[in-house]
Formats: structure tokens, sequence, C-alpha cells
């Protein structure tokens, strides 16, 4: 980790957590236009907007990045809380912070770029997914899915299909430093000949170059003529006249 | 009007519109005096068939299939054995 984001790791733990009533009386100081009020109500949330955006860590973006795009998600929240509702802020700020770090992660990671509301049908396909998967103990269908979500099946995995992780050809093929081979070496080519089949190729064409040899000139012609082979005929001509 | 029954071949019968540039027996018989081997269509394709009996005789041994005249002679007439022999030979010399 990187020590610039460590010191502002350990200067952000500093920070006191604000109570309920705290958070009632910035909110209202924010309400009536004091900036302070909202830096500080900014500065004492951020920990949560760490804690968000270290979830998503693992999904191909950079953690300082992440961090950024939850605190602006918080920046958000702490904009449009209404303290009259009765919530916590930590409750409803959480909802923007995700919603902001999703949508970057969304944008940044893998080479096609989705528009918002292809990624936000993603979004709720895999929670669907994984609701329907807690309920019934098996994972739904495409069909089940696309209904669920008043669209096709045939767009979702379109979707789906745009938005799988591309990886690098020439990229390493396992996740440990152990093994160095790359990943067109261990791709299956399910045109290519298999060994077996070239074997047995090569045997057949042995076999029929031995026999070509026996054929008579007579049967070779006509084979040729045939088969619109018409290599060397001239010359085979030649050798028939003389 | 139904039409009399006969032999249906299993796998199509094998033409000259399979190969660029093929010609039938007629024409192969008109080349083939011209070169000087006189022949007739029947001629022509008796001479084919049989080199191609002589190309399949190897190709049985191979998959260890029975060997006799009318095996030979089936497996000569298949239209899918003709092609492969055609793709074969376009690839490799006769003589070579």
């Amino acid at each position: 980790m990187a020590k610039n984001l460590q010191d502002f790791f350990d200067a952000v733990g500093k920070t006191n957590l604000l109570t309920r009533e705290e958070e009632i009386e910035l909110s209202k100081k924010i309400e009536a236009g004091d900036l302070r009020a909202r830096d500080r109500m900014i500065r004492a949330n951020i920990r949560l907007a760490i804690s968000i955006a270290k979830n998503y860590a693992n999904k191909g973006v950079d953690l300082e990045d992440l961090i950024q795009e939850s605190s602006l998600g918080l920046i958000k929240a702490v904009d449009r809380f209404d303290w009259r509702k009765g919530f916590k802020f930590s409750t409803y700020a959480c909802w923007w912070i995700r919603q902001s770090v999703r949508q970057h992660v969304a944008a940044q990671s893998g080479s096609i770029k989705l528009p918002s509301y292809a990624r936000g049908t993603l979004w709720k396909m895999k929670s669907i997914s994984e609701e329907y998967h807690k309920e019934f103990g098996v994972e739904p269908s495409h069909q089940e899915i696309a209904d669920l979500l008043g669209t096709s099946p045939e767009t979702l995995r379109s979707l789906m299909k745009c938005a799988a992780t591309p990886v690098q050809i020439d990229g390493g093929a396992y996740k440990s430093s152990d093994g160095n081979r790359s990943m067109h070496e261990v791709l299956v080519d399910d045109r290519a000949i298999s060994v077996e089949e070239s074997i047995d190729k090569e045997k057949l064409i042995k076999a029929v170059r031995g026999v070509l040899s026996e054929l008579s000139p007579r049967e070779e012609t006509v084979l040729r003529l045939r088969f619109g082979i018409t290599e060397d005929l001239e010359e085979e001509n030649l050798n028939v006249n003389a | 009007m139904s039409m009399p029954k006969g032999f249906k071949s299993a796998h199509g019968y094998a033409t000259t519109k399979e190969y660029d540039g093929g010609a039938d027996y007629r024409t192969i018989a008109n080349q083939m005096t011209n070169r000087g081997y006189k022949m007739n269509h029947a001629t022509a394709r008796n001479v084919f068939l049989s080199a191609l009996r002589k190309i399949a005789k190897p190709v049985h041994d191979m998959h260890k299939k029975n060997d006799s005249y009318d095996s030979l002679q089936r497996t000569a007439k298949d239209p899918r054995f003709q092609s492969g022999i055609a793709e074969i030979l376009a690839s490799i010399k006769f003589r070579g």
C-alpha cells in the first residue's frame, strides 16, 4: 500500500465519529448553508466511504480511485440527507456511496464501455440471481431472469457477452507466478486437427502416395481428368506419345 | 404415377460438379482417345473405378476393413471417398 494512502487512513482513523444528535445538529446547519458543518459531516463519515470502497478493491480498479469515488458519493449523501426522516446518516449515505463506486467500477473495468442502463440491468440481474438462488437453491434460467426484469433473454445474453472481462491472449494463463505459460498456449483450438487425426491423415497420404506409383499412366490420367487436376498433363501427354 | 422401385444410393452419386474443372466420362474418353488411349465413356468409368479400387485397398487395410472386390467397389463409388481422394491428390504430386 502506498505511504500516502496509509497516512490518509491514519489521519481518518483519528477523526471522531458523530453521535445521532451531532448528526442532526450538523444537518440543520448544512441546510442553513454552513460549509464548515458540511465539511465536518464529510470528514466524520469518510471512514464509511473507505470501508465501502474496500469491498470493491478486487474489481480491477485502483483503491485510491475507489476511495475518491466513494467520497464523491458521500458528498452527494451529505447534500441530500434529510434529518427529519429519522434515519441515521450512515444508513442513507451507504446507498449513495455504493452507487457511486459501482458506477465507477462498471465504467472503468473491462474494455467495452456499457451505457448506464445496461450496467444497471446487469446489477439487477446479478442481485435477482442471488436472491433466486437463496430462495430456491438453484440458479435461475435466462428466461426466468428476463421475465422478472421485463426484458428478453436475447438482450440479457448480449449484455452478459459485452460485460465479460476480456483477457490478454499473450498474458499469463495462471494467476500465480509459478507457471510461465501464456493464454494462447493453453487455449483449445476447436478447429485444429487432433494429433491422432493428423497421424491418420499422414498415414493415409503415405498409403495413397504408395498406390499412385502403382497406377498405370492410363488410370492416372483418367483420375486427373475426372478430378480436374490438370498439373503435368502436358508432360504426361508427351510421355504417352513418345 | 408411381416410379419404379430400385437401388437408392445411401450417400448420393459422385458428379463432376463437385470438382472444379472435372470432366464427365464422355469428355474423358475423347481426351484419352486423343492422347492415344482409345476408349469409350464406359471404359473411362471402368478405368476410373479401377484406379479408385487400387487406392481404396490400403485404406481398407489401414482400417481393417474387408477388402473384397464388392467392398472396394462400394468404397470407390462413394462420393465421400472420391472427394477425399480428390483433395489428397490435389495436395500431392502423382509421381512425386
